[in-house]
């Protein structure tokens, strides 16, 4: 063939040929022409080719806990007494230019709360997560990350993105671009809000940025209709719709017959074949009134502060078991006192949005644990960044991106360990920084994805999700 | 690349890092350009670079860079240390590097030890002598940097084979013929009348004909029906909301925002008004351009010409939250990047924002090349224009803040009454490493074009203390040059692409070395020449849709398809016309159309149609209203749908409605469940289907197969097959039967509707052929 008409190489990388193969090879209830969620035929065929695994993955599966507004390390799970010390005075760490609000003073406030060290590995935890406390063997802390902004909506974007600015594809949207889906019928990506709202930045955060959209997040709600558009308007009964879409089936077979290398036009009798079976499965992954009472009552359904968040942890393990390949839950919606953006008083947010999530995610840790799921999937935990050791007002804490925690369990982590350090005041992270990529990385990783060669080629550039840079955390992997 | 930075409010961060979001990957196989890669010519002076190895390499070397300050050469010394710049070029006084020599500097260096003054002047006078714009960061172009295709001349010429003179049309299909025929294939049959007029009537303006339209066409016995229907839709309003619309994906058209506030635009949409207007009237592209580079400085500059700089404004903006000082400033480069991004991309076919922080990795483009072209828009700042009494002398303007005005105004980029900004290069893109002054210039590899380039550009002294910068008529006055050799390419490519559903260059906004190749080379410079030499963008699309090659029908015969599968599988010869789907707005506008219930007001303000509430929990802020039902307000062309960044209409999101982050020059076309999702339930399409099914129950005779029959050609375009009359009365027929069962108050109606609702779900409503 003529090298001047064959454009460039990723079309030759997707000509019609490989993509049959492509397609022949995964497989699927839809007899020659499969279609999966992600499988969508893209006219512009950039990525018509399933990059990964680079190698056996150790995590299936990915459940982030994205606790937005920022979740304070040094009160939960990086203790520094140093802090009742400075207690009210000024650190020598402390930089203006670090803090987000005026109202921050460089004077120490010490914690509220108390830490005690859980399980055999004796990892510090504290008093605010009782329930997490006992799972503390399996976690995994990285008590030294640190990001580029203390701003939410850029730091945002880098803890989901990789990049400061929209418009990249987020964490979940590389994964499934990177792995496919297991289940035809949801979507590989899936999002679950806080009952209060969306976070700053709201869609953007799920966005598939310039990668296909099939590879975007999909909210997913646990009441009413679960996913947008899943279920028939009023008064169409399913007998009714299949009358439809068998007249459907039968024209656009038709007009496909008429055009046999158009093989859009099968992979879209395909879609509305899947779509027609979402709108039954889609409500069956998240009919909790299938899980058991002692289930339902471990993730604190029946609690009125646990209800909401416990609802999305449970939805998260059904939704693990039929294969969602990434699941984003976040804790904390719209803005201030509703996130963990704790402006005004650490102690009584913190409070209140420890104890709406202790419980439901050691419901989760232990319940995959039951069910063999927890060595194949990934739980991530964390905010945009942490909050400031030193004090904004009287008794509240800044945002803070020098040093903060975040914690990993399963999906081939170790676990009962702590790693990295930040400084007696907890302010700049000092032993064994990481850089947000290198958590993208670690996280890559774990799911059989070598976060160097994923890459995806958007206006002359192969862009990846740790751009640049980005170092796979070794040492944590088990 | 970046459309936007946002920032920290106050934060000393790597700034290498966050712009590092440069997100390029090396490919080992292909970096030529590399090692041509020469950021500074020369060398340290002998004499000079003795003392500062004899005083500070200790510190400042290769091997021991304290503070990133490398002295043992120019580059090096010229790039300064991790908090900037220790000389100045050609003035020794302001140079850090010589202030601290001094006996009583603080602090002072060496740390222990003094230099004499001897060579304290052997040093300054070294700097002085330096040219202010010392030449750094400039490529060494390649023989073959300069031969590439992209950048040489427009040659005009013909296909030099021999082609069938039955076949072709007009100039353009021997071209097409002479590549097919060299490949061993043919081109298709022409269309029918009926598909030809659908797929004009969808390309042009983006709705379907109605039957009466289909039936007077495919009647008529004039020779030049056809032409006939071409010239009333490129005359028809409708022509420049569908083109309008395109133009809207290249310019990153939203009327919020983004970011955290998604703050409203409502001075947006007058930008938008512009373009759809601009098509309408067929303004000349030079016009267009000049209008939008710099509409602010032209001579007979309107509200209108101004307005057109909204083209700079439309990005992503973070207006609440900019930062202070060095973060501000910061900010604007960055948003700066977002424009000079989306400009280079959409005009010329080039990523020059890959060359903000290093060299391009690719096609010959330097840093410093970046630089000299944000040198043309780094003195313009973002102001709104009141608009209540416009003067072109004296332009009612205030800047552009998180609060926009209450008044009629226009987002405007302009550097009116504005000093002129020294532009310098940054190292790595980083703000706080400061290298030399560059002048306005555009990139050196386009030389030829007979303007000053980045490497022989000097800094004109009148700039700094002009009251007239005119800095980016300049620029527009290039790229409309009629030896600018991508300008003219790269739209007539575009044109090509919009029609075709693929560009003779296939990746429209990058013609680098990345990009793809051209399949018709000299048919691109003959389009090219034509729309440079024309100025028409309508008169270019006349030859291009009354071509051979476009009204070929889209599904050759069989053996032609094995043949055409085996050799050209993608098509890019063009031995069919492209099938194409609907894109996002004209599927929604013919989901209005069936009905014949689209609302085509005009201009004006965007519209909000209902977005069902518990969808609209991610649009916080700058909310979405709750519309309790849709009417007729909201049935507008969806060109004018308001475009909020961080919620945008679900219908067309789905569809693959541009992010508008960054300029889109192409479509992405998926294929996800969710889109037969929201075509089988949304009750806006339901809905529609109702209306639609009322049309054809009012307008057909009163049996089932009349309205089945009237159904099929409102939504298809043509007369359907007595096959599918049946099985359709057979449909709506077991449907009423069934819907009485189910107490359906009106089973036949809602049995039509359920008809009507397959029709708008059907392939062939949604694909082009």
């Amino acid at each position: 063939m003529n090298r001047n008409i064959v454009p460039t190489a990723e079309e030759e990388r997707a000509s019609l040929h490989q993509r049959r193969r492509w397609l022949a090879q995964a497989g699927s209830g839809f007899g020659a022409t499969a279609l999966s969620w992600m499988m969508a035929n893209e006219s512009q065929a950039a990525t018509a080719r399933q990059p990964g695994p680079h190698f056996a993955p150790k995590a299936k599966n990915v459940i982030f806990l994205f606790m937005y507004g920022g979740p304070s390390h040094i009160d939960l799970f990086d203790p520094k007494p140093e802090l009742d010390k400075w207690h009210g005075k000024a650190i020598p760490v402390f930089r203006k230019e670090d803090a987000f609000m005026g109202k921050t003073n460089p004077n120490a406030l010490k914690s509220p709360f108390k830490f005690a060290k859980y399980g055999e590995s004796g990892l510090d935890i504290s008093d605010r997560f009782p329930e997490l406390a006992t799972c503390a063997d399996d976690l995994c802390v990285i008590r030294s990350v640190h990001c580029e902004s203390n701003n939410h909506a850029p730091a945002l974007f880098q803890m989901q993105s990789g990049s400061l600015m929209s418009g990249h594809p987020s964490m979940g949207s590389w994964a499934t671009y990177g792995l496919g889906s297991e289940n035809q019928s949801l979507p590989g990506f899936v999002v679950m809000l806080d009952h209060q709202g969306a976070p700053v930045n709201g869609a953007m955060n799920w966005s598939n940025g310039f990668i296909p959209a099939s590879h975007q997040g999909v909210p997913l709600r646990s009441s009413g209709e679960p996913i947008a558009y899943v279920r028939p308007p009023a008064g169409m009964t399913p007998k009714r719709q299949r009358r439809q879409l068998d007249l459907l089936a039968k024209w656009n077979q038709q007009y496909a017959d008429k055009n046999p290398a158009d093989e859009e036009l099968a992979s879209r009798i395909s879609a509305y074949e899947l779509a027609f079976n979402m709108q039954r499965q889609a409500p069956d992954a998240v009919d909790l009134g299938q899980e058991t009472e002692a289930i339902r009552r471990m993730y604190g359904l029946d609690q009125k502060v646990n209800q909401h968040f416990g609802r999305n942890c449970l939805m998260a393990r059904r939704l693990v078991e039929r294969g969602v390949r990434f699941v984003q839950i976040y804790s904390g919606g719209n803005v201030g006192p509703s996130a963990w953006d704790a402006h005004d008083d650490i102690e009584k947010n913190h409070t209140l949005h420890c104890a709406e999530t202790d419980r439901p995610i050691a419901a989760l840790i232990k319940d995959l644990k039951q069910r063999g799921l927890f060595d194949t999937t990934l739980i991530v935990w964390g905010g945009e960044f942490g909050r400031s050791p030193t004090a904004e007002g009287g008794k509240g804490r800044d945002h803070h991106a020098r040093g903060f925690t975040m914690w990993m369990a399963g999906g081939g982590i170790k676990g009962g360990m702590a790693y990295g350090e930040t400084d007696e005041f907890g302010y700049h992270a000092v032993k064994d920084r990481v850089a947000v990529p290198d958590v993208h990385a670690t996280i890559l990783h774990l799911m059989g994805l070598d976060h160097e060669k994923l890459t995806y080629r958007f206006q002359g550039r192969d862009y990846r999700l740790t751009d640049v840079s980005g170092k796979v955390l070794s040492s944590l992997v088990g | 690349m970046f459309s936007l930075a946002t920032i920290a409010r106050s934060y000393t961060f790597s700034a290498t890092k966050f712009l590092s979001g440069c997100g390029l990957v090396f490919l080992l196989a292909i970096q030529p350009s590399i090692a041509n890669s020469e950021p500074a010519s020369g060398a340290i002076p002998l004499d000079v670079s003795e003392i500062l190895e004899k005083h500070c390499s200790e510190c400042h070397g290769e091997d021991e860079a304290e503070h990133d300050l490398d002295l043992s050469n120019l580059v090096g010394t010229l790039r300064g240390s991790k908090t900037g710049p220790v000389i100045s070029p050609a003035r020794s006084s302001g140079s850090l590097l010589i202030q601290v020599l001094a006996k009583d500097a603080d602090p002072h260096m060496p740390p222990e030890g003094q230099l004499t003054e001897a060579e304290i002047e052997k040093l300054s006078n070294w700097i002085d002598g330096l040219k202010s714009d010392i030449a750094v960061g400039r490529l060494k172009l390649t023989e073959a940097d300069k031969a590439y295709w992209a950048f040489q001349p427009m040659g005009a010429s013909l296909p030099e084979d021999v082609f069938d003179p039955s076949w072709t049309v007009n100039s353009i299909d021997p071209f097409i013929v002479s590549k097919l025929s060299k490949a061993g294939l043919s081109p298709s049959e022409p269309a029918d009348r009926a598909t030809l007029l659908r797929r004009v009537y969808f390309d042009l303006i983006g709705l379907p004909p109605t039957p009466a339209e289909v039936r007077a066409f495919v009647n008529s016995k004039q020779v030049d029906a056809y032409e006939q229907v071409v010239d009333r839709l490129l005359a028809s309003p409708r022509y420049g909301e569908r083109w309008g619309r395109h133009w809207l994906d290249l310019a990153r058209y939203a009327d919020s925002g983004g970011f955290h506030n998604d703050i409203n635009r409502p001075g947006a949409w007058r930008y938008r008004d512009y373009v759809i207007d601009a098509f309408n009237r067929d303004t000349p592209y030079s016009q267009f351009v000049r209008e939008q580079l710099a509409g602010d400085e032209l001579k007979n500059a309107t509200a209108q010409s101004w307005i057109a700089t909204g083209f700079s404004r439309n990005g992503p903006s973070n207006e609440d939250n900019m930062g202070k000082g060095f973060a501000k400033e910061k900010y604007r480069l960055d948003e700066l990047d977002g424009v000079i991004s989306t400009t280079s991309n959409v005009f010329l076919g080039l990523t020059l924002g890959c060359a903000r922080c290093h060299d391009h990795k690719f096609d010959p483009i330097s840093q410093r090349d970046y630089y000299s072209f944000l040198a043309y828009f780094n003195s313009a700042e973002k102001q709104e224009l009141m608009l209540s009494s416009f003067s072109a002398s004296s332009p009612k303007l205030i800047a552009a803040s998180a609060k926009p005005p209450k008044e009629a105004y226009g987002m405007v980029l302009t550097d009116r009454g504005k000093k002129y900004r020294e532009t310098r290069l940054l190292w790595r893109g980083d703000v706080r490493k400061q290298g030399p002054v560059v002048a306005p210039a555009v990139p050196a590899v386009l030389s030829k074009t007979g303007l000053k380039d980045s490497e022989n550009s000097t800094q004109p002294e009148d700039l700094q203390s002009s009251e007239d910068l005119s800095l980016r008529s300049d620029l527009a006055d290039w790229m409309v040059a009629a030896e600018n050799p991508l300008t003219w390419r790269v739209m007539a490519n575009r044109l090509w692409h919009y029609h075709f559903g693929r560009g003779l260059v296939a990746t429209p906004s990058n013609f680098g070395k990345l990009g793809a190749q051209p399949s018709h080379p000299k048919l691109l410079d003959w389009l090219a020449i034509k729309l440079r030499d024309g100025q028409s963008i309508k008169s270019l699309q006349r030859l291009i849709v009354t071509s051979a090659t476009y009204r070929q029908s889209s599904s050759a015969d069989e053996a032609e398809t094995v043949k055409g599968s085996e050799i050209d599988p993608e098509n890019v010869l063009l031995w069919r016309m492209n099938r194409r789907r609907l894109e996002a707005e004209p599927l929604r506008d013919a989901l209005l159309a069936v009905g014949a219930n689209t609302n085509f007001r005009m201009g004006g303000a965007g519209v909000k149609p209902r977005v069902r509430p518990d969808l609209l929990v991610a649009s916080q802020r700058n909310k979405w209203p709750t519309v309790k039902a849709d009417g007729p307000q909201h049935w507008r062309r969806s060109v004018y749908v308001y475009v909020k960044r961080q919620l945008q209409l679900p219908l067309l999101e789905l569809f693959d409605a541009p992010s508008t982050t960054h300029s889109c020059g192409r479509r992405v076309r998926s294929l996800v469940p969710t889109q037969a999702l929201v075509l089988l339930n949304d009750e806006f399409v339901r809905g529609q289907a109702m209306i639609f099914a009322q049309r054809v129950e009012a307008n057909a005779a009163d049996d089932v197969s009349s309205q089945v029959e009237l159904a099929l050609w409102i939504a298809l375009s043509r007369q359907p097959s007595d096959e599918r009359i049946r099985q359709g009365a057979e449909f709506v027929a077991m449907q009423t039967d069934a819907l009485k069962e189910d107490g359906d108050k009106e089973p036949s109606l809602s049995a039509l509707q359920d008809f009507c609702h397959v029709l708008m779900n059907l392939s062939e409503f949604v694909y082009i052929d």
